[in-house]
């Protein structure tokens, strides 16, 4: 089965696997989970603190914790070096329905800060 | 002494509140007008070190910040192990009255941030007549809630952690690292279950929509202060709030989020200061 892949949703995957695929942090952290960029669904998988792979996901049966989906607007907007107020943060996202947060929230809670960063890796440093 | 000393000086005292003695944690600096300081929920007066520190504010102002009960170095009552900490609207006006009896404080000036900034529109509402003025950082009647709030206290979810994660998002991203990680470290220290019981009195018991009657602004100025970078208490929570309040004079801060005073300091105080300069 082929799925829709829109090129913006293609372009915000590969900036955030770029920038995203050597995340780590001294913690204990174990998660799978799915970010979307519009219409193009990433599986992120940690271990031990660390990001181990970012992969278009692709495959039947996909088994993960949570799902983190946003619009390409929400993640243009969310990256900016400095994002405007209420396009700044995950839940400020949500309440404006350019994002949603799905699924089993425990290991996203239990992980929340660790979650938010690495969304956040992509973002432009404030010059 | 070869090191600099701060101004602040931390004392204990106990008073009852509700029928019960509760030893009171509260840090105060300079001389002059009353100015009692109100921290967010979950968290405790260092949120003020700045203002305490202002020679320019204690010049003219005794800035006071305590410790609600149950926060910072405020124990809980005693018995507080058979019980579940839940804030009300009336434990939290008796909790400020009672702290600004003990210390006789005259016709002092309240300021409170986010369920402070709630309780000082009811403080406005019931006692105009026992203050000199009130600011409302962060205040609003009634904001939308945007999480569950029994995230914030369950066995498997380390509780200090998840409160700094979900409200750092509320820290504007202009805000220096260094107040925004102290900010969040507050957060983390919270006692457990304490931002939860908090929230209880911001969630549940005090919608103050079409309750807030009879303010008097001509008697105790009503001053509302709010960051653009708030998704908790917006701005246009303030701005309608501030529609049934007449006199209640209203700023938005740009590149401030929902602490102002702790998570950028020199910002607020651009704010702050043209609101102390008319009390």
């Amino acid at each position: 089965m082929t799925h829709p892949r829109s090129e913006q949703g293609a372009q915000f995957f590969a900036r955030f696997r770029d920038a995203a695929t050597h995340f780590c942090r001294a913690r204990q952290v174990d998660l799978d989970f799915v970010v979307q960029f519009a219409d193009v669904p990433a599986l992120v998988t940690v271990r031990g603190g660390k990001v181990t792979q970012i992969s278009e996901a692709k495959a039947p049966l996909l088994a993960y914790e949570f799902a983190i989906k946003g619009s390409s607007l929400g993640w243009a907007q969310f990256w900016l070096p400095v994002p405007a107020a209420g396009w700044h943060d995950i839940f400020a996202l949500n309440k404006r329905k350019e994002f949603s947060i799905e699924g089993n929230l425990q290991p996203l809670m239990a992980h929340l800060q660790f979650v938010k960063d690495l969304l956040a890796s992509p973002r432009e440093e404030q010059s | 002494m070869s090191v600099e000393l701060e101004p602040i000086i931390g004392r204990y005292t106990t008073f009852e509140i509700e029928g019960k003695k509760c030893r009171v944690y509260f840090e105060e600096a300079g001389k002059g007008i009353p100015l009692v300081c109100l921290h967010t929920a979950g968290a405790d007066n260092r949120q003020y070190r700045h203002l305490l520190n202002d020679p320019e504010i204690t010049a003219r102002f005794r800035v006071l910040a305590f410790d609600m009960p149950w926060h910072g170095k405020s124990y809980p009552p005693e018995g507080w192990q058979d019980t579940e900490y839940k804030l009300s609207t009336a434990l939290y006006v008796e909790t400020i009255m009672a702290f600004c009896k003990a210390l006789e404080l005259e016709r002092p000036v309240v300021m409170g941030c986010s369920i402070g900034g709630r309780i000082v529109l009811q403080l406005a509402h019931l006692h105009s007549d026992k203050f000199r003025a009130l600011i409302g950082v962060e205040a609003a009647d009634h904001q939308e809630p945007w999480y569950d709030t029994s995230w914030l206290h369950r066995g498997d979810v380390h509780g200090g952690e998840v409160c700094a994660a979900l409200v750092s998002g509320l820290v504007a991203p202009q805000s220096p690292a260094v107040h925004r990680h102290e900010t969040l470290w507050q957060y983390m220290q919270g006692g457990p279950g304490i931002f939860k019981g908090d929230l209880y009195f911001y969630r549940v018991d005090s919608d103050l929509r079409g309750k807030l009657t009879g303010i008097k602004t001509e008697l105790c100025p009503l001053y509302l202060l709010t960051g653009e970078y708030d998704f908790s208490c917006t701005p246009e929570d303030t701005l309608r709030t501030a529609q049934s309040i007449p006199g209640a004079q209203v700023t938005v801060m740009k590149e401030c989020g929902h602490f102002p005073m702790s998570e950028n300091p020199a910002k607020f105080r651009d704010y702050l200061m043209p609101v102390l300069n008319k009390i």
